[in-house]
């Protein structure tokens, strides 16, 4: 037990960082990334059944690594999440195994050669899963396998802290400022629920089929919906240039 | 006597949560060993801070300080003194969230009078105290004690706020961990219940040609009107129960 203190303590003192114990969701990516000397990550909250939202990200190609999953629903998260074990591919352009048909391609081309998802959760409470991601392929090292277990224990322990400060019923501010780029898929969901006459939850999948089929950021269509720029309905959907 | 600023406030909320946790802690259950990681801390800190002795106390759901972590056994004795007889840097530091720094105990008969005796005769010439800090609450101190003359470096003061830092962080963790499963459900409602807003800001933008701002002022007004949860609104747009022109109208809108 000695040495797992010992590595708590040290990532704890990665976040802390010198600063006030006051804790941000951006530093526990950062941290995320440092301490697994990993080249990105990123913390996806999760629902039983679907990703929820992105907490953070350290990069671009970190939030594509968290869009993809949204909008597909498939990827490292997603498997750790759902199999709450921790999902590691040291070689996604050549796997020995292909794992996730829609996932690979784009992210395999946006550099990410090696990607890691660690379920976040405690106990029996289960929250979402951190993604590192590596521009080289190759494994993780036992240290760094260790590292991202404790990471993502602490993360789990870290978004519920800062949750119980949160007004009773409220997403707390440090939590709703990361999920803020997805309020709008939600709000494009209750439009194309109405457009279509269809249930919210079939609508999520209208949207997402047509971000996987325009090789779209989900959130980039659901812009367009709010703006109106782009309709759907029972044939298909349509453009308006004009708006 | 010790000096403190006027007098205490009741402990804040957020202290009283994390202060529970000291109860706890003497259980030793949880996810991880809490007790164990401030020991390691407090150990870290004189290997670190060029100290002789470090402890660390913390608050308890009374309000009284008890003594978590020592570095060594005269540094515990001594910590628990100071308790006893009510007086010395770890209290000052307790009641008013301030540094106690370079406390030289050659100078300091007349502000500790019974601490300075027994702090002297343990072989230390100078103490200090940080505190463990939370959002304006105090949680406790971390005490370092020096056997040399001297003043603490700012560097070494520095890394012993973080030190302290990195302490609280631990300890509300710890608390995160014990109250996980009421804590995710406030999270999952949370969550779930600005989802369900969202989308219904976008159904009632869709189906009246307003912009989602102007859906949310309309489903908000009407809420407050009708002394409903602006959620319970959502819902209800949602599962088809309650249309937009069903819902007052706002101020602007013509009759």
């Amino acid at each position: 037990m000695n040495g797992a203190g010992e590595r708590r303590l040290r990532i704890l003192g990665l976040l802390v960082g010198g600063g006030s114990p006051e804790l941000e969701t951006t530093r526990l990516c950062a941290v995320s990334a440092e301490a697994t000397g990993m080249t990105g990550a990123g913390i996806m909250l999760m629902s039983d059944d679907a990703p929820r939202g992105s907490l953070c990200t350290t990069d671009s190609v970190s939030a594509l690594i968290e869009d993809l999953q949204f909008t597909l629903g498939e990827g490292p998260c997603v498997d750790a999440h759902h199999g709450q074990r921790p999902v590691l591919e040291p070689d996604l352009a050549q796997p020995v195994v292909t794992r996730w048909l829609a996932f690979s391609g784009p992210v395999v081309e946006a550099g990410v050669r090696a990607v890691f998802g660690f379920p976040i959760r405690i106990g029996a409470v289960r929250l979402g899963a951190l993604n590192l991601y590596c521009d080289q392929p190759g494994p993780m090292a036992d240290e760094q396998h260790a590292d991202s277990m404790m990471m993502s224990d602490i993360a789990a322990q870290a978004i519920l802290v800062l949750q119980s400060n949160a007004p009773p019923g409220t997403l707390a501010a440090e939590l709703a400022s990361g999920f803020r780029v997805q309020y709008v898929v939600h709000q494009a969901t209750g439009m194309v629920a109405a457009q279509l006459e269809i249930g919210v939850g079939h609508a999520l999948i209208r949207l997402r089929a047509y971000a996987f089929g325009n090789e779209l950021p989900l959130a980039e269509v659901a812009r367009e919906v709010v703006a109106r720029r782009l309709r759907f309905h029972a044939e298909g959907c349509e453009t308006d240039p004009d708006s | 006597m010790t000096e403190t600023d006027g007098s205490r406030d009741p402990m804040p909320r957020e202290a009283m949560l994390a202060a529970a946790f000291v109860k706890l802690a003497d259980t030793l259950v949880g996810d991880f060993d809490v007790v164990e990681l401030l020991t390691i801390l407090v150990d870290r800190c004189v290997e670190v801070l060029n100290v002789e002795a470090a402890g660390l106390m913390l608050v308890s759901p009374e309000g009284d300080l008890r003594v978590m972590a020592s570095s060594s056994e005269a540094m515990r004795v001594l910590e628990l003194f100071e308790l006893q007889a009510q007086e010395g840097p770890c209290l000052d530091c307790f009641h008013t969230g301030r540094a106690v720094v370079n406390q030289d105990l050659a100078a300091s008969q007349e502000r500790w009078p019974r601490f300075t005796a027994e702090a002297l005769a343990a072989g230390f010439s100078s103490v200090h105290a940080l505190p463990m800090r939370l959002r304006g609450s105090v949680l406790g101190a971390l005490n370092l004690f020096h056997a040399e003359p001297g003043e603490m470096r700012q560097s070494d003061i520095d890394s012993g706020q973080a030190l302290a830092d990195v302490a609280t962080i631990a300890i509300l963790h710890h608390r995160a961990a014990q109250e996980a499963q009421i804590l995710n459900e406030q999270l999952n409602y949370a969550l779930n219940s600005r989802i369900v807003i969202e989308q219904a800001k976008g159904m009632i933008a869709e189906r009246e040609g307003f912009s989602v701002d102007r859906a949310f002022a309309k489903m908000r007004n009407h809420a407050r009107n009708h002394n409903l949860r602006l959620v319970d609104v959502a819902d209800a747009v949602i599962t088809g129960e309650l249309a937009a022109s069903e819902m007052d109208r706002l101020p602007q809108e013509p009759s």
